[in-house]
């Protein structure tokens, strides 16, 4: 009986035990997939933020000041555009890209337009107060390709590099206007005269 | 004496190659080749292992630093005479960014901006103007007040330190874009620790 005892002794106490550690494992479980959760979120949200900020993201373009570049359709179909922060992340660009840029009269949008003029070219401009415009140094002069529909560097001058957002590279969507976007400048808005060459 | 030097130096040598060869042969009965190929194999795995984690935290800590820095705030080192009294040469301050995401810059605060000409660079200046002020562009020397207006989107930036300041007398408002954060607080040199006083020239806009 004694033995029998002890036996039911060890084997409560076995059960005891096996109790504690099930109960501990289902509430571990818990905490378990807490704990990967927290991990995964602050490993996950700041490198993707990091990507979209500094290396590429995505948007739709709104708007018929780049026509027929950029949305030919007008409002029906609106182009998703590729852009790419990582080549301008030194502010270089080149005449006839096509960037996208904070707005200097509205800092809370962003506009995308075409690259016509670096700094220390001089422009003839469209619409602006002055015929002959001389780029100063750390601007540039942005022009939309569909003249007169177009709020750009004719209404509010040259523009601050410091305000350069992302180079425009594809067109992504819709798919049948899949293509790479071509750093070319308008045949009509060659320069008077360029200080490079 | 050099003769017990070479004596001794030529033992070490003997004693090191024994121990070489001891080595090689506690190995058990392993070929020569199959245990350098182990070794290899074991060496690389655990070196690849530790350089991939190694980028791994790199590219972590860095976009949670990308993060902090261009959403919430840093320390910066101030350098220039442009805004003294209120901020000397090699000041360490604390600059805060929330204040530019929500459009919160008010007339009085001190910022960091990009600089207009060198986009690389940046300016640590007052606002004295914001969009649709009118302010006085002339220098007190001048008989004639001229006034001009703040265009939308853009601030008026003057230092503390008039006589020795490049800002907007000399190239003009700078759009809200380039604003990159608010500097509130000081962190050295510790006789100045503390928020940052009001600009010491007074009210430099009309306010009608």
């Amino acid at each position: 009986m004694v033995a029998s005892a002890l036996y039911l002794t060890n084997g409560a106490h076995q059960y005891g035990y096996e109790c504690l550690t099930g109960m501990a494992q289902s509430k571990g479980w818990v905490r378990r997939y807490f704990k990967a959760f927290c991990k995964g979120f602050f490993v996950a949200v700041p490198v993707a933020v990091t990507f979209l900020d500094r290396v590429a993201c995505v948007a739709r373009v709104e708007g018929a000041s780049m026509q027929p570049s950029l949305n030919p359709g007008g409002s029906q179909s609106s182009d998703v555009v590729l852009l790419n922060h990582w080549k301008v992340r030194n502010f270089e660009v080149q005449r006839g890209d096509i960037v996208s840029l904070v707005s200097p009269k509205n800092p809370e949008q962003k506009i995308i337009k075409r690259v016509i003029a670096l700094e220390g070219d001089i422009v003839k401009t469209m619409g602006h107060k002055n015929r002959y415009v001389k780029v100063p140094r750390g601007h540039i002069w942005v022009e939309g390709d569909h003249h007169g529909h177009s709020f750009d560097s004719n209404s509010f001058g040259p523009v601050s590099l410091g305000l350069l957002h992302a180079h425009a590279t594809h067109i992504l969507w819709p798919p049948e206007r899949w293509q790479k976007l071509e750093s070319v400048l308008p045949p009509e808005r060659l320069l008077v005269q360029s200080e490079a060459e | 004496m050099l003769y017990l030097c070479i004596e001794i130096l030529t033992a070490i040598k003997r004693n090191n190659v024994q121990m070489h060869a001891t080595t090689f042969r506690n190995l058990g009965n392993i070929m020569p080749g199959q245990w350098w190929q182990s070794l290899h194999r074991t060496m690389l795995r655990g070196v690849l292992g530790k350089t991939f984690r190694l980028v791994g935290y790199t590219i972590q800590y860095g976009c949670i630093a990308h993060c902090a820095f261009e959403y919430v705030g840093g320390v910066v080192m101030c350098s220039g005479p442009s805004m003294e009294p209120t901020i000397q040469n090699s000041d360490v301050v604390f600059a805060e960014n929330l204040s530019r995401h929500f459009y919160g810059i008010q007339r009085g605060d001190i910022v960091i901006a990009k600089s207009p000409s060198d986009p690389k660079s940046n300016i640590c200046k007052r606002v004295i103007g914001l969009e649709g002020d009118k302010i006085l562009t002339n220098s007190p020397s001048d008989f004639f007040k001229s006034h001009s207006y703040v265009p939308t989107g853009h601030v008026w930036l003057e230092g503390d330190n008039l006589q020795n300041s490049t800002d907007s007398r000399y190239y003009g408002p700078i759009p809200y874009g380039l604003i990159r954060g608010r500097i509130f607080f000081k962190i050295w040199p510790l006789s100045d620790f503390g928020f940052l006083r009001d600009s010491p020239n007074g009210h430099r806009f009309s306010d009608d």
